[in-house]
């Protein structure tokens, strides 16, 4: 079934992609999807169920900030628990994806 | 589609759930919405972006059932879960209700066979010593009081193979549909 390994893929690399962004800078909803989905094909939509799942298990927090157009802005960081969440997950990833591209490198 | 639109098909999705949880995914897509203005983009092409707004509120829906049924492990939770998935079409119907049909069938016979065991014990410890059985009464009391140990200990297999089955159900739900978290989730 690859669309399900494509989505079980997806599913996973954006959780962490999100937290990397965030491990960045603070971050609000909008230029987080507009950053995701430009570089990787995933619906905007996807981005508001996500970030109440990682914020509920505790991974992100929101605080508001005051905008000269329109109301204030929610914006999202890492809490310390995200912050470990995203260490891990990064060596996780890197390990796992240089074992996959050593496999598909050497047989091309 | 407009954005008053996708913002009454999304909130019709939502009703059910907490009031404050609608406030705030509703909050959520307005500002969405006004930022993509701020950006050039028309509502359409961003109703668009975002997908299909009935979806999208079954998938909020669906993940607040399931979670219920991680957070607490009850016959009303579980029905919710299996509710909010059929409701997503999260479970192919017409492969998987007959299965589990099936599967729920057999363990209400299990727990049926469970409870007559137990009965029977009973029964052989409590009459059996009095009828002159083969091996003497001894005998009989003592496999009266094994039958009904047999029974309990089948009954609590029999709950936590219950629990498994719906947990299974969950994961699978997980694996092949759209759900934002993954199956196989390091926790």
């Amino acid at each position: 079934m690859p669309e399900a390994i494509e989505i079980q893929l997806k599913k996973g690399v954006l959780a962490l992609c999100v937290l990397a962004l965030l491990s960045h800078a603070d971050n609000y909803a909008y230029e987080i999807a507009s950053r995701l989905t430009k570089d990787i094909d995933m619906g905007e939509g996807t981005i508001y169920p996500l970030m109440r799942r990682m914020q509920s298990d505790g991974l992100v927090e929101t605080y508001l900030v005051e905008s000269q157009s329109g109301p204030p802005r929610k914006y999202y960081r890492l809490t310390a628990a995200g912050r470990r969440s995203f260490e891990q997950q990064k060596a996780e990833w890197a390990t796992f994806s240089n074992a996959v591209n050593a496999i598909v490198g050497a047989a091309a | 589609m407009t954005r008053a639109e996708f913002m009454t098909r999304l909130r019709r999705g939502l009703a059910g759930l907490p009031v404050t949880t609608i406030a705030d995914i509703v909050a959520d897509h307005e500002a969405h919405f006004a930022d993509a203005e701020a950006a050039g983009r028309s509502e359409a092409e961003v109703a668009a972006a975002l997908g299909d707004p009935d979806r999208l509120a079954r998938e909020l829906r669906a993940e607040n059932g399931l979670k219920q049924w991680e957070e607490r492990k009850n016959p009303s939770n579980a029905l919710a879960a299996v509710i909010a998935l059929l409701g997503l079409g999260a479970l192919d119907i017409m492969f998987l209700l007959p299965l589990l049909m099936g599967v729920l069938a057999s363990l209400v016979g299990l727990l049926f066979a469970v409870v007559a065991i137990f009965v029977a014990g009973g029964f052989v410890f409590a009459v059996g010593p009095l009828t002159g059985p083969p091996g003497g009464p001894i005998t009989a009391f003592l496999s009266g009081i094994g039958l009904m140990g047999m029974a309990t200990c089948l009954g609590a297999l029999l709950t936590i193979v219950t629990v498994g089955v719906f947990n299974a159900v969950v994961w699978y739900a997980r694996l092949h549909f759209r759900l934002l978290k993954p199956a196989m989730d390091q926790a």
